[in-house]
């Protein structure tokens, strides 16, 4: 395999490098996931990875809160090497927020429960700090009206929202979102494209798994494009969507613009 | 039967029921032969037991009443029994009265629909076990237990009313009066001079062993439950290993070697009660069975809910506390009902043990010189088998009415 195109633009990450990783491979059996991955993510940068199905974005961005452990190569997460170590991984899931295409709500929990269990559990806040800060991500996510309901009286757009406000509680470093609107109605994307936009303006770390291409050309500091595993090409939106050098991303690019 | 013939008898009841009678019963010759002969038969054998169970001397049942509910406790301190049941009831109908205005609160915050309960469906729920009493009342040879039991409808509807009105801010109190009702039910009948299980018998003793066999055996069995998905392969072969042996086994062998092997291998001093033996047998047993239940509600958990733990920073045993469990045992409610009513009649395997509990009483009372040979076996058995039968269909009928009441709202 040829290596990844990488424009001398997108070489390196925009901040201080929060995420990095290096010769990364994953396997599952005799499958492998992960091919060689290097890639690297400043402070408040948001890579908007994209691919055909299988392709390996998922695993990716799963391996970098150890939901997947990948088996060579080295990621650092703010500083701290994923290892072993349950201290170490708990401490990198601390700082970094995920994001799934099924929403996970806990469905025995309210909304307001959802939001406040992990910063109450987790960074041992008091029950009326977390709740009054889990009003406030329901403030702005859009729907604080929903507080006392439970998961399953929401529309799949509310609740993924409801998702992002969980994440957001933990306050963390960097977001991870594994397909955030592939299990929406149409009509409900956009409710959660706009949450997403509206924390990428305010500065917030982003890896971003998505079909979304329009997300990707308004918010993306990089498009990653990943195939077979590999990452085969890195590049700033306009250069991706207008001037794509390889093949393989040709092709895709036009099976799905 | 052809296809046709099996479809047939699964139509619904027609209008014309005479119809329906023709087409299914007396279809060709030999079905009509059938449903004569078959037909005489059984209108005979339920005259035959309705007369019997008529023309049948209830001498033996009103004289042995205490003895059937529970068995030798002294006759003198029978204010205990009665007691215990009176704090008991006023445990389960607090709590009761605690859930549904706990449900009700949480409902109303989410705007979800709330159903009162109405009278109309505890009677309708609830008509076995109120047969139950009645009949069991006409056995009684004075008016006092009478009075207690109207005593005690009545002190269970003021708890359950009770539990319902309770503000928010004072359940959490009410809840340890539940704790210490049931463990005031307890020390009634054992403390100041009473008498422990050791020596408890009747119908008591078979509920007793119920209750507390799977009161003990729950943690256990969540533990072993655990232990069969834990990473950590030491504990995953024991627990296997433990859950596959015991369920590989009869209850009755178990009961058996607990019995004699405890007796061997503890010194006299030491030695358990029989019925603390028993008791251990059957915590043993029913763990691993409720470790197979609490894994089915376990396996029933989409793996999301557990990544959506971990990807929030929260330690392997708060996801497993907080977000696992909660959602599977939920699921394994109905099942471990079904444990339950099997346990309930699975106790009266302990009197191959000669415990007294109520099987073994009602067989026994055939044996008492005024009753002898007088093939009041059927009798006494029936008597058994509707209390047990009682117990079971309401704790089946309750199961199948949580099973559908889960899933609502809170999916």
């Amino acid at each position: 395999m040829t290596q990844a195109t990488v424009y001398s633009d997108a070489t390196h990450a925009k901040g201080e490098p929060i995420i990095e990783l290096i010769d990364v491979d994953k396997f599952f059996g005799d499958f492998q996931a992960l091919k060689d991955i290097n890639l690297s993510v400043g402070l408040q940068e948001v890579v908007v990875v994209i691919g055909p199905s299988g392709s390996g974005k998922s695993t990716l961005i799963r391996c970098i809160n150890r939901l997947e452990k990948h088996d060579r190569g080295r990621i650092v997460v703010d500083g701290i090497e994923l290892t072993d170590d349950v201290k170490a991984v708990q401490a990198i899931r601390r700082e970094t927020g995920m994001v799934f295409q099924q929403f996970n709500l806990f469905p025995h929990l309210t909304v307001l429960d959802n939001i406040a269990l992990a910063p109450r559990q987790v960074r041992h806040a008091s029950k009326a700090e977390a709740e009054a800060t889990a009003m406030q991500l329901l403030e702005r996510v859009g729907i604080p009206e929903q507080s006392r309901k439970y998961p399953g009286q929401l529309s799949g757009g509310q609740q993924q929202r409801v998702a992002i406000a969980r994440s957001l509680a933990m306050k963390p470093k960097v977001m991870l979102f594994d397909e955030p609107t592939s299990a929406l109605d149409p009509e409900m994307i956009k409710e959660v494209l706009d949450v997403m936009v509206e924390l990428a303006k305010g500065g917030m770390t982003m890896i971003v798994v998505t079909h979304e291409m329009g997300f990707a050309r308004a918010v993306a500091d990089r498009v990653v494009f990943m195939a077979d595993g590999q990452i085969v090409e890195v590049g700033t939106p306009e250069h991706f969507f207008t001037d794509p050098q390889e093949d393989r991303t040709k092709l895709f690019l036009s099976q799905i613009l | 039967m052809t296809t046709q013939e099996v479809s047939a008898v699964f139509t619904p009841l027609r209008k014309n029921w005479w119809l329906w009678v023709k087409e299914n019963l007396f279809n060709s010759w030999y079905n009509s032969l059938l449903t004569v002969v078959l037909g005489t038969g059984i209108v005979y054998a339920l005259l035959a037991a309705l007369r019997s169970l008529f023309g049948f001397d209830y001498t033996i049942l009103r004289v042995n009443l205490t003895l059937l509910m529970v068995g030798q406790f002294p006759r003198d301190m029978l204010w205990r029994p009665w007691l215990s049941g009176y704090l008991l009831v006023a445990a389960v109908a607090l709590a009761a009265g605690l859930l549904k205005a706990q449900a009700q609160s949480k409902a109303e915050q989410a705007g979800l629909p709330f159903t009162k309960t109405r009278p109309g469906d505890v009677l309708r729920r609830g008509w076995p076990v109120l047969v139950l009493v009645v009949i069991l009342l006409s056995l009684t040879q004075t008016i006092t237990p009478t009075l207690l039991t109207v005593g005690l409808l009545a002190m269970g509807i003021a708890a359950y009313f009770l539990g319902r009105v309770i503000p928010a801010r004072g359940r959490r109190l009410a809840w340890v009066g539940v704790v210490l009702l049931v463990l005031g039910g307890y020390l009634a009948l054992a403390a100041f001079g009473g008498r422990g299980w050791s020596q408890w018998g009747g119908l008591h003793l078979n509920v007793f062993l119920t209750i507390a066999g799977i009161a003990f055996a729950f943690p256990l069995g969540l533990l072993l439950a655990l232990g069969r998905r834990s990473s950590l392969p030491a504990i995953r072969t024991m627990s296997v290993t433990y859950i596959e042996l015991v369920r590989g086994v009869p209850l009755i062998t178990i009961l058996l070697f607990a019995y004699l092997a405890i007796g061997f291998l503890l010194p006299e001093n030491l030695k358990p009660s029989p019925i603390t033996r028993i008791l251990i047998a059957i915590t043993l047993f029913e763990a691993a069975y409720i470790a197979e239940v609490v894994r089915g509600g376990l396996q029933a958990l989409p793996k999301g809910q557990v990544e959506a733990g971990q990807s929030l920073g929260l330690p392997a045993w708060k996801t497993t506390r907080l977000i696992v469990l909660p959602q599977a045992l939920r699921h394994t409610i109905p099942p471990m009902v079904g444990q339950f009513i099997a346990l309930y009649k699975d106790t009266t395997l302990i009197q191959i043990l000669g415990v007294l509990d109520l099987l073994n009483v009602s067989f026994i009372i055939n044996t008492q010189p005024q009753f002898l040979g007088q093939g009041l076996f059927i009798l006494t058995m029936s008597f058994a088998a509707l209390i047990f039968w009682v117990g079971s269909y309401t704790m089946s009928r309750e199961a199948r009415r949580l099973e559908k009441k889960l899933g609502v709202g809170e999916r």
